[in-house]
């Protein structure tokens, strides 16, 4: 039965589908399981499935959002190679050109055959899911629709990315290979980038920056596009006629929704580019790593590279950093590095092209200098900052939001609201990168040396600008308390006028951003504690702001001089936070309480959440309960005279010299 | 008529078919012969589709095969290596092959059943090589082809069954005008069916010729000269020469009728003209292209 539309070949559909049914017939099984468990459920009169038609879609929306990508996107490709597996055996390709069909018709049927393979488990639980939802009284019409929609995106992104794989390889290991890297490529280039760059450019110190996820449909999706729920309160009344209030879903929507859209355009433009590249593909490249001869090249030197970006650090790792412990990569040595390891990958690239040992030729030399260009070209690069990214300080108009964490606390701000503030964090930045020398050398002469004077701290920068990038920077910052106080244009100076600026004292509470106060704790040293609700978590937050304002409470001690002089009870503020893309974040801070702070301290006895006894130094608690305690109980004094005692015996030597006992 | 003009092909540098030309006219057996690496598979997959060449034109009827399926509708091939589906039996093939070419019949499917008396439900893997080979002709031969291309086609068939599937084809030649293209390495065996010749080497289609042509065209003659005549003239055109006691044969590229002609020069005792076999001809035109197996062969 040949059939009449040139496009489409009857005869190869029905052998697709026949000769590879366990492929969907097992999928179509294993995705059966889900509503059969949910009818069974039903029959045993659970009511775990009955639920409102709105809860139903929600519970589609989150499967869509979260199963179908990582199914599909193993699914998409095990449907690539039962329908283009014959591409990559010289017999079975032979066969396929041999019989009386246009590349044209072979190349459309096989599409259909592999996008119906992919239908198929989808279809067979979708409907069954519907049958179940009906029966169940949950059935969403608009829920059911918009997945239909989703899957069919979804299915179609990925099985075009794993067609063009199909036509741009030409050996059938191959394929799953290419076809995991493409669509993690932008992730790893990402991370390869950043693992090499933090280790040279000052505050880049994220192993991910994110900015090309969009590349990775997966990654994207799953992180875009999610269910938007919304609940409204509920005046209900129950069998004694008592009214009360429960949460009501009042609304679900596929946030992002139209991400899947995109994503089923792009995979119908890879099909298009499959199907070009179809027509024109080689029979004879089966067998062949890449079956495209242009992008022959590309694949040698992307192996080199990757090869030279994640096995150059590694070399780096073991026989260099064994010796030299100091936090910023060197030039020099990296560079033979990754030359040694771009190296490696080169020729064993073009061994996989040309499958053949024999690649070492005077001709590959030419290409081997192209690596070794390159490695050193990237490592002077990073190395010496050519690009000036530790030199990037966003300008105010282009932030959108920026995010500060310093002296351990996180500020939300935003562009158009916060100027001041954030004008102030920008000055603060340039100050710092401008100062970036001093910085580093600190870090290396002061590791991990923090004492009176000097203070260690973590400063995270996260510009979102309104171009859709993000520009994130942290630093791990070494304090001087003496440069603080002699030298005002310092970077020392700077973070400390910034934080402990009256402005910032108000932000660190939250004061005007948005953020809501949801509840807390009230932790006392005697090991009394209260949980808050928000009403209280509220009434503790004004007064802190009175606090704050009246300057009794908010600056930040870098050197924590005065430390013993707080109360031996603190408070933690608990706060929601919904960020610009909407999504809901919980910030905890850490409230320490000192005696002039008259306005919190009042409202905590008013509140019953502290005793008049509890408001005690920690100074004052320690003597009285801790050491002052112990220093008059005699079995605590016979036991830190025993361990005097053992103090003036001491074992020295042992793995390189003499163990010998001394006392003294 | 299949019709190759100046094709040429290249693997990454290696060129595989070089200017080659070829002509099969319609309703011929055509014997196509070289060494191994010649390029016959070569320029077979280009008459089946499946290659397009780098240059040239290779037609079949005055139409170009490449992306013709109403022309492949026509052809049969039979490679040396045929391909089935991986759990198929002849039955599912034989479907495939049904629903593929338009002309498929079922009623000398079904004659052709008992000719070859394989169970079709079995799977083709579990057959023997020749088994799978008969299926590979069962078929091939039920689509009822104009054109039938086979490489190395009766490899792995026993005795009984070569004659048998040759008797099949040359029953096509004689009744329908189907036009055999054979590619192999049994000379002897070809020379018992082809009507035509073509010996390629180095991707190149070095002669061609019906087969009388090209025997008429090379010539062994037995001669026992005079007494004290001990060497073979060197003015006289010999391809090779070898020598038993007094008898020299003489290997010469003209007719016996020449040869006998220019050797009555020399008075020779003896002049016998034995016509030469396809592989003698074979050796000696690859002889001449310096083709590196001769001497082990002689």
């Amino acid at each position: 039965m040949q059939s009449k539309t040139s496009f489409f070949n009857g005869t190869i559909f029905k052998k697709n589908l026949t000769r590879y049914w366990p492929l969907w017939g097992m999928a179509s099984f294993g995705g059966a399981l889900f509503p059969l468990a949910m009818l069974v459920n039903l029959l045993h009169g659970s009511n775990a499935f009955r639920m409102e038609p709105l809860e139903m879609r929600e519970i589609y929306f989150n499967v869509l959002t979260y199963a179908v990508p990582v199914i599909s996107i193993v699914y998409a490709i095990l449907c690539a190679l039962a329908v283009w597996g014959y591409l990559y055996n010289a017999r079975s390709v032979g066969m396929m050109h041999t019989i009386p069909v246009k590349r044209d018709s072979l190349f459309v049927t096989n599409v259909l055959s592999g996008l119906t393979m992919m239908a198929i488990p989808y279809a067979v639980t979708g409907i069954l899911v519907v049958l179940v939802s009906l029966a169940a009284g949950s059935f969403d019409g608009l829920g059911t629709l918009v997945t239909v929609g989703g899957v069919i995106c979804d299915s179609v992104c990925f099985f075009g990315l794993a067609t063009l794989c199909a036509m741009v390889v030409g050996n059938v290991v191959a394929l799953p290979a290419v076809y995991a890297l493409l669509n993690f490529i932008a992730v790893l280039t990402d991370a390869t980038i950043n693992l090499l760059a933090q280790g040279f450019i000052f505050g880049l110190n994220g192993s991910y920056s994110g900015q090309f996820e969009w590349l990775s449909p997966v990654v994207y999706l799953m992180k875009k596009v999610s269910a938007d729920c919304e609940y409204g309160q509920i005046k209900e009344i129950n069998n004694i006629e008592q009214y009360y209030y429960t949460s009501k879903l009042t609304s679900v929507t596929l946030e992002n929704g139209y991400i899947l859209a995109i994503y089923g355009a792009v995979g119908v433009a890879l099909l298009v580019a499959a199907y070009f590249l179809y027509r024109n593909r080689r029979s004879e490249s089966a067998g062949d790593v890449v079956s495209v001869k242009a992008l022959k090249p590309v694949f040698r030197y992307g192996v080199a590279f990757y090869a030279a970006m994640l096995g150059g650090r590694l070399l780096y790792a073991l026989f260099v950093e064994s010796y030299d412990y100091s936090d910023v990569l060197r030039v020099a040595p990296l560079s033979v590095c990754m030359f040694v390891a771009g190296a490696i990958g080169y020729y064993a690239a073009s061994m996989l092209l040309a499958k053949s040992a024999r690649v070492f030729t005077k001709k590959s030399l030419i290409g081997l200098a192209a690596v070794a260009v390159g490695c050193v070209a990237m490592c002077i690069t990073m190395g010496y900052d050519l690009l000036g990214i530790s030199r990037r300080v966003p300008t105010a108009d282009s932030i959108e939001t920026l995010t500060v964490y310093v002296a351990e606390n996180n500020y939300n701000l935003r562009g158009g609201q916060d100027e001041e503030l954030i004008e102030a964090v920008r000055k603060m930045h340039q100050t710092l990168v401008n100062q970036q020398e001093r910085a580093k050398q600190n870090s290396k002469e002061r590791c991990f040396e923090t004492n009176g004077k000097v203070a260690f701290t973590y400063l995270t920068l996260e510009y979102r600008l309104k171009s859709g990038l993000n520009v994130q920077r942290r630093y791990n910052l070494y304090l001087s308390e003496d440069v603080m106080a002699l030298d005002p244009d310092s970077y020392d100076a700077a973070i400390d006028e910034l934080v402990n600026s009256p402005a910032m004292r108000q932000r660190r509470i939250h004061a005007d951003d948005g953020a809501k106060v949801t509840g807390g704790w009230v932790n006392s040293y005697n090991g009394n504690g209260f949980d808050l609700n928000e009403r209280e978590a509220q009434a503790l937050l004004d007064v802190l702001k009175q606090d704050a304002a009246e300057g009794t409470w908010g600056t930040y001690d870098w050197f924590d001089r005065d430390y013993e002089t707080a109360y031996a009870v603190d408070l933690d503020l608990e706060f929601q936070i919904v960020d610009s893309d909407g999504r809901t974040h919980y910030d905890y801070i850490n409230i320490v309480i000192w005696p002039e702070m008259d306005h919190l301290t009042g409202k905590l006895l008013e509140l019953g959440l502290a005793e008049p006894e509890d408001l005690i130094s920690r100074h004052e608690y320690d003597e009285r309960f801790n050491w002052g305690y112990y220093d008059k109980d005699p079995e605590v004094e016979a036991m830190l005279n025993a361990y005097s005692k053992a103090a003036t015996e001491t074992v020295i030597g042992g793995a390189y010299a003499t163990t010998s006992v001394v006392v003294g | 008529m299949i019709e190759v003009k100046n094709v040429t092909k290249t693997f990454d540098g290696f060129t595989a078919l070089n200017d080659t030309t070829l002509t099969v006219p319609v309703g011929a057996v055509y014997g196509l012969v070289g060494p191994n690496g010649a390029g016959k598979s070569t320029i077979i997959r280009h008459l089946t589709g499946i290659y397009r060449q780098d240059s040239g034109s290779v037609q079949i009827d005055g139409q170009d095969v490449w992306e013709n399926a109403a022309l492949k509708s026509r052809i049969a091939v039979i490679p040396d290596d045929w391909y089935y589906f991986n759990t198929a039996t002849i039955k599912d093939m034989m479907a495939f092959y049904k629903g593929m070419y338009p002309k498929f019949s079922m009623e000398r499917y079904e004659k052709l059943k008992e000719v070859f008396a394989i169970d079709e439900k079995r799977p083709i893997r579990r057959l023997s090589k020749g088994m799978q080979k008969q299926a590979a002709f069962w078929l091939a031969l039920s689509t009822m082809p104009d054109y039938l291309i086979l490489d190395e086609p009766v490899d792995g068939l026993d005795p009984v069954m070569r004659r048998q599937v040759w008797s099949l084809m040359m029953g096509d030649v004689a009744e329908r005008g189907t036009t055999v293209l054979v590619s192999s390495h049994n000379l002897r065996e070809l020379e018992d069916v082809c009507d035509h010749v073509g010996i390629m080497d180095h991707g190149h289609v070095l002669l061609e010729r019906s087969l009388a042509q090209l025997q008429d065209n090379m010539v062994k003659m037995q001669v026992v000269f005079a007494d004290g005549m001990h060497e073979v003239p060197a003015d006289l055109p010999v391809l090779h020469t070898s020598k038993l006691g007094r008898i020299h044969t003489l290997i010469m590229r003209m007719n016996a009728e020449e040869a006998t002609n220019r050797l009555a020069v020399y008075n020779p005792i003896l002049v016998d003209a034995v016509p030469l076999t396809l592989e003698e001809i074979f050796i000696y035109e690859l002889g001449g292209a310096d083709y590196a197996v001769k001497d082990i062969v002689l």
